[in-house]
């Protein structure tokens, strides 16, 4: 099994990662695993515990994120899978999921705006990079490279 | 000891049926004490004991001695009222002159000579009324230490780096140590002890908060709220405006009715695939919905937890805040609604022209919208409705609004027997807490005098001009409930209103509370810290895609601030002043 991992979080922000993400199978052939990362961590600011309603809730959002990028890569005739983790370790999630496919290109986005705002810093991101292709053998482009 | 599953629905309803009865019977038991009140053939000695602000004291020990001699006659404690009665033996006929001692932490010890024509009536064996005692504060180390230890409760919660609970436990327990273990070094550290503590425990405000939260975790399962913002979706017909208005509806109907936080919760995930649908950014829609959650809760007793504080403490009553506040939230939405059109009108343009919904994300977006437990919502709809007959109609035999709560809870559970461990998890035990650390931590500043210091400072302030006293209650709740948890501040304003309200002409229409709710509600839209709700939404949005920054959050809401509460302050002016 081999494809492309394109973890993502919806919003404008992801548009850029998910066209590079179907321009890579439009060239390769390879079928798109889109990565969507449920964290519920946000919650401990909040007095409320139900976390049984909040996390079916979220998991709704993060499936119909998850839906709309494959709806936008069937319209380009791209063969997309989804997936939905649960965690909030986003690193760890997206290694998981190149291990278990043996990714041969992983998209990112590229961190912006305020650096707290982001899932990783330029740092994180570096090292991440490195270990994936280190490891898995695993191509990692960002989006908006050429 | 384990509780077979068989047994646990029937443990809970008993519980809760239990609770119910207490509550109710604690009531009669007032009404009862109040009649009992003087009985008796013994010489009854009564008196009030006020502070300087002419607000009663409680828990005053006071004892009678011969004067001059250490000889005890009786004592007493005053009560929440500032009342106390000394109760005279037949011996007290005898006595040529009386001494009354009042001492209580944070004042200073006091002694009264009972003038001779009160002690020859007391002799007489009437009961007679002492001239009121009045007790000068006294500022001690355990004033400052509770006041540090408030303000860093505050500090926590604002930061956010600890869970709200813990830093009101946080609070709570710095207070029970400095009580406790300050006395063994100096007796002027000494706060309260336990049991005086736990009287500032509003048990009203627990027991409703926990009745509706039960009713509350029934009605969400039903999936009622997705199924509203699909209705919106499909009424709008791609029109952004119109959906951004009917979903601010729903929001705030909804808040009305239950907490923000819930309502938002539910809310958000499907506006943002509402949003995603039509390609709309989704903070166009998600900030005039937490907007109107803020606004449009404070219409009713139960629609936010500072309407339950203030209700409970103040005593205004569920239909008193529909209509005291609701025409005045009514104007504010409008303006509202106005506002977030200028602010997003551009964002919210028609998205039919941005491309057809597929017919994938539509069937999705349709199973969505489905009520998903149609018979339970049919009965939570049946006991909602009798509840609010009851939160209506029982002032008026002195039902309490947390028991109403209570028995539509128990109703609920009755008729519709969900599974009980998914109740005992939608009961909030954490906010419930908090509350109870809360009262606690407020109960010390009041303890020591540092609410009664406010209390007078700020009616320096606004003397006797009431106007002006709502004016800077409505204004100064608003702007500091933008950077201080609004639950919390409106715990410790709740006195020093009771305390304006006593001094200021008029302010018995209990203008000033209704000024403070309008305050800490609506001005949690000023920041997005200024109120949970907003953190909820920013939360979610963020998982999605769409950061709400604190920046953001206060280019457009301190606006909305601004033109929500000028225009329920006309409201308070037109109906009040």
């Amino acid at each position: 099994m081999s494809g492309i991992v394109c973890p993502i979080r919806g919003g404008a922000a992801s548009r850029s990662t998910i066209d590079k993400a179907i321009a890579i199978a439009q060239e390769t052939g390879l079928p798109v695993y889109f990565l969507y990362v449920l964290d519920l961590g946000f919650l401990m600011h909040t007095m409320h515990v139900q976390t049984g309603t909040i996390s079916r809730e979220l998991r709704e959002l993060g499936e119909f994120i998850l839906l709309t990028a494959q709806d936008r890569a069937a319209r380009e005739g791209v063969q997309a899978e989804t997936v939905l983790r649960e965690g909030e370790i986003v690193r760890e999630a997206i290694a998981a999921l190149c291990r278990e496919i043996d990714a041969d290109y992983v998209i990112m986005g590229r961190p912006v705006e305020a650096r707290d705002r982001n899932v990783f810093t330029p740092e994180m991101l570096e090292r991440l990079t490195r270990d994936l292709e280190a490891e898995m053998n695993a191509t990692v482009v960002f989006a908006g490279e050429a | 000891m384990r509780v077979s599953a068989r047994w646990r629905p029937r443990l809970l309803l008993g519980l809760v049926a239990l609770a119910t009865l207490l509550l109710v019977r604690s009531g009669a038991g007032w009404a009862q004490g109040e009649e009992q009140g003087g009985a008796g053939n013994r010489h009854l000695l009564i008196g009030h004991v006020y502070d300087g602000k002419g607000q009663p004291v409680a828990g005053v020990d006071v004892t009678a001695r011969t004067a001059g001699e250490s000889e005890l006659l009786a004592e007493a404690e005053t009560q929440d009222d500032g009342r106390f009665a000394l109760s005279f033996g037949p011996d007290v006929a005898s006595l040529a002159a009386l001494q009354i001692q009042l001492q209580r932490p944070h004042f200073q010890d006091t002694s009264v000579r009972l003038p001779s024509e009160t002690l020859a009536a007391l002799q007489s064996g009437d009961a007679t009324v002492m001239a009121d005692v009045e007790l000068v504060p006294r500022i001690t180390p355990a004033f400052w230490l509770a006041a540090a230890i408030f303000v860093l409760m505050l500090i926590l919660i604002a930061v956010g780096s600890i869970h709200n609970t813990l830093a009101a436990l946080v609070g709570a327990a710095l207070i029970f140590a400095v009580s406790y273990l300050g006395p063994l070094v100096t007796e002027d550290l000494f706060i309260f002890d336990f049991a005086r503590a736990l009287r500032y425990v509003d048990w009203n405000v627990i027991f409703l908060i926990m009745g509706m939260m039960i009713v509350i975790a029934v009605v969400e399962r039903t999936g009622i709220f997705q199924w509203a913002a699909f209705m919106a979706y499909k009424l709008s017909r791609g029109k952004g405006w119109l959906l951004m208005i009917i979903l601010m509806i729903i929001a705030g109907v909804a808040s009305a009715f239950l907490d923000n936080v819930t309502t938002m919760l539910l809310m958000t995930p499907i506006t943002i695939q509402i949003a995603l649908s039509l390609n709309l950014n989704p903070l166009a829609l998600l900030m005039p919905e937490v907007m109107a959650s803020n606004v449009v809760g404070i219409s009713t007793l139960i629609g936010t937890p500072t309407n339950i504080l203030i209700g409970s403490f103040a005593g205004i009553s569920f239909s008193d805040f529909v209509v005291n506040l609701t025409p005045g939230v009514v104007i504010a939405m409008v303006g509202l609604v106005l506002y977030n059109q200028v602010v997003y009108g551009e964002e919210l343009q028609s998205s039919a022209a941005k491309g057809a919904l597929s017919p994938m994300l539509l069937e999705r977006l349709e199973k969505r919208g489905e009520i998903k437990q149609p018979g339970h919502l049919r009965k939570a709809g049946v006991v909602g409705a009798a509840m609010l007959v009851l939160f209506v109609l029982g002032e008026n035999f002195h039902l309490v609004p947390a028991v109403t709560a209570l028995m539509g809870a128990t109703a609920l559970l009755m008729w519709i027997r969900p599974d009980i461990e998914e109740m005992i998890e939608a009961v909030d035990w954490t906010t419930l807490v908090f509350f109870i650390a809360l009262f606690i931590a407020v109960g010390a500043v009041r303890e020591v005098g540092l609410i009664s210091l406010l209390a007078t400072g700020i009616g320096r302030l606004v003397g006797e001009n009431l106007l002006l006293a709502t004016m800077v209650v409505a204004w100064l709740s608003a702007i500091l409930s933008t950077i201080v948890a609004n639950i919390p501040f409106t715990a410790a304003m709740l006195p020093v209103i009771a305390s304006l309200t006593a001094t200021i002409p008029g302010a018995e229409s209990k203008v000033l509370f209704y000024a403070l709710s309008v305050g800490a509600a609506m001005g949690g839209n000023g920041s997005l810290i200024g109120a949970s709700a907003n953190m909820v939404t920013a939360g979610i949005a963020e998982r999605a895609g769409s950061p709400i920054t604190y920046g953001y959050f206060l280019k457009r809401g301190f606006p909305a601030l601004i033109v929500t509460v000028a225009l329920a302050s006309i409201w308070l002016y037109i109906r009040f002043l």
